[in-house]
């Protein structure tokens, strides 16, 4: 009996038909961030199966919140939705949309479209705020989880050279490992909340939001996906140096990781702010791999080499002291250009936000820095003279202090530049989006 | 341009195949056989390791729903840590048998994740059919590793924790994106002309 009830199921199973998971749009007229010259008689939306369509299931708005649609209701068939539309002006519009999927599933989504202008990203769709507090806290830890993992590689690759104790290489191991967590995770959390900001949805519908449009059709999206990957490649890398033992995985992890943090650099002010060049990009990207490795760097001496390493303390503090003062160069000056290219007049640091948070940032460098001198010239006499007493608390204070300037960091990236006149056209939509 | 889903799914599938026929390979023959050879060791776990990276892809590009997403996401990182886990034992790097335990644990994440973005009823349709099947093997499977990581001698343990996986690969080639179950439609299905 129950070989036959196996039998059913698997003959059952095998014959082929049409059924559905939930609805998924696959076109839509005005199509993604598309630019249009003339003004579309109506918004067409067309899914992957049949969905029910309410009379708002469609809404196009103007880019001051006025709503330029009118009635939604089902299109030629089931499968499309469609809204007739009254006559658009120039500029950006946003479309949100909803639908009852086959599967008894509300699904939405938003795009935009241009009517003679390019469109913006959905991020910056009509209803969507911006960055909220909680993303600022979000990109803190993701700083965080990259000093963690590209700092810990450098550490481990251009400070501590040599074979190490094994309750080092345990701790190294654990301290690279949180930060490819971090990175996957908070990468994650933070995707999803600006998802959710621009598809202003709460969160059991969210759950069924189509986020094909950020995630292909912005900057801030397709960093999202190939960093994910990326770090999910050294993830595996570091695991299997960790497993083999082997140098080599860990130098192809730090060139990887280090080279898919640049994702920030590219989806940032650096790279689509007006202004921005391929110079911008790789200034903003050397000044964060270079606070990576100073933070991360601070953190590898203070709880993993220091606890575990009594033997090695003070030649990796003499060679991270040598490799310092290289780091904190880079950093200013990178950070320096940036903030000349970002606040073209001095009176923008006190009178601009994004310039006061900017005077944020750089006392607390100022701090850090005092606080390295210090490290420079009062602990290394004590560690040469062979003693070290106080100087992980010390570290760890430093460590703090940079931590700290990373969080500044992170509102500053959240907050918008002021933008001169003679600036004003934004870079980003000369990007448009492929079509998910 | 993506693959149609089904297609990934029938990926999985053959590598869920392979662990199955390695796994059932090493309860048939015993562990001492099987190991003999020490690359043997390394197969199932390396196959579960790259199959949890390979997850990784189908989550950043199959952004049609958030559910989704997060689903794949669990898989990728859950698959990721039992490799993981099993190379390490294998290779001798960790040494306590209660790694084991990572396996029942991503068994028991995965099924749930299987079931929870599935809200509608088993026969509502194929793709439902087969998020229920899979997601209850998987977790009453767990029970076979569990049993494994108490008694690594038995057969029975050794052959159910292999037959969870050929379930599930079985289950996973019959996915299709658009099909009935039992010749069965719900009506919320049928395209309302």
């Amino acid at each position: 009996m129950t070989r036959v009830a196996v039998l059913v199921a698997l003959v059952a199973l095998a014959v082929p038909g049409a059924a559905w998971a939930h609805a998924s749009l696959v076109g839509a007229s005005p199509d993604f961030r598309q630019r249009i010259e003339r003004t579309p008689a109506r918004v067409v939306l067309r899914f992957d199966q049949p969905v029910k369509a309410f009379g708002n299931s469609i809404a196009v708005y103007t880019a001051a919140g006025k709503v330029v649609s009118r009635t939604a209701g089902p299109g030629a068939d089931a499968f499309h939705v469609q809204v007739p539309l009254r006559a658009l002006r120039t500029g950006a519009y946003t479309v949100r949309w909803h639908a009852l999927s086959a599967d008894g599933h509300v699904v939405s989504g938003v795009y935009t479209f241009g009517v003679r202008v390019a469109a913006p990203p959905p991020t910056e769709a009509y209803g969507a705020s911006g960055p909220t507090r909680s993303e600022h806290v979000v990109r803190w830890l993701y700083f965080l989880a990259l000093s963690l993992l590209v700092g810990g590689l450098g550490f481990r690759l251009l400070i501590l050279r040599g074979p190490a104790p094994a309750a080092l290489e345990r701790r190294f191991y654990i301290a690279a490992g949180l930060g490819v967590l971090g990175l996957l995770e908070v990468g994650i959390l933070a995707f999803l909340l600006r998802a959710e900001d621009a598809l202003q949805l709460p969160f059991g519908r969210l759950l069924y939001g189509d986020l094909s449009p950020i995630a292909r059709g912005t900057r801030f999206g397709s960093a999202f996906v190939a960093m994910t990957l990326g770090f999910a490649a050294v993830g595996a890398l570091v695991f299997f140096a960790w497993l083999t033992g082997r140098r080599a995985f860990l130098w192809v992890a730090f060139l990887l990781a280090a080279a898919f943090s640049s994702g920030l650099s590219l989806s940032g002010h650096s790279g689509v702010d007006a202004g921005s060049s391929w110079v911008s990009q790789t200034a903003d990207w050397i000044h964060l791999t270079a606070a990576s490795l100073w933070v991360g760097g601070l953190i590898q001496l203070a709880l993993v080499v220091w606890p575990t390493a009594p033997e090695l303390r003070r030649p990796a503090f003499f060679a991270f002291a040598r490799l310092a003062p290289v780091l904190i160069a880079v950093l200013l000056g990178a950070g320096v250009y940036l903030s000349v290219l970002r606040l073209p007049q001095l009176s923008d640091l006190w009178s601009a936000g994004y310039g006061r948070v900017l005077l944020v940032k750089l006392s607390l460098v100022c701090l850090a820095l005092a606080w390295g001198g210090a490290h420079h010239v009062l602990v290394r006499p004590r560690l040469a003279a062979g003693r070290g007493g106080g100087v992980r608390g010390s570290l760890l204070g430093e460590g703090a202090v940079a931590m700290s300037v990373l969080l500044a960091a992170a509102v500053l990236v959240d907050s918008n530049p002021p933008v001169p006149d003679s600036r004003s056209q934004p870079a980003e939509p000369a990007q448009i989006a492929q079509r998910p | 341009m993506q693959p149609p889903a089904e297609h990934v799914h029938w990926l999985f599938a053959t590598g869920f195949l392979l662990v199955a026929l390695c796994l059932l390979a090493e309860a048939l023959a015993g562990p001492e056989a099987w190991r003999r050879r020490r690359w043997r060791t390394y197969l199932w776990p390396g196959l579960i390791f790259f199959g949890g990276l390979l997850m990784w892809p189908v989550m950043t590009f199959y952004t049609n729903s958030a559910i989704h997403m997060l689903a794949h996401g669990s898989w990728a990182q859950v698959m990721m840590l039992a490799g993981g886990a099993q190379l390490a034992l294998a290779s001798g790097k960790l040494q306590s048998r209660w790694w084991q335990l990572t396996v029942p644990l991503a068994l028991i994440v995965s099924g749930s994740a299987s079931l929870i973005h599935e809200s509608n009823g088993w026969l509502y349709s194929r793709a439902a059919f087969v998020h229920h099947v899979c997601g209850w093997t998987v977790i009453v499977g767990a029970l076979f590793p569990l049993g494994r990581t108490i008694r690594p001698r038995s057969l029975s343990f050794s052959t159910g924790y292999a037959l969870t996986f050929l379930i599930v690969a079985v289950v996973l080639f019959t996915a299709r994106d658009a099909a009935p179950i039992f010749g069965h439609y719900s009506d919320a299905v049928v395209p309302h002309r």
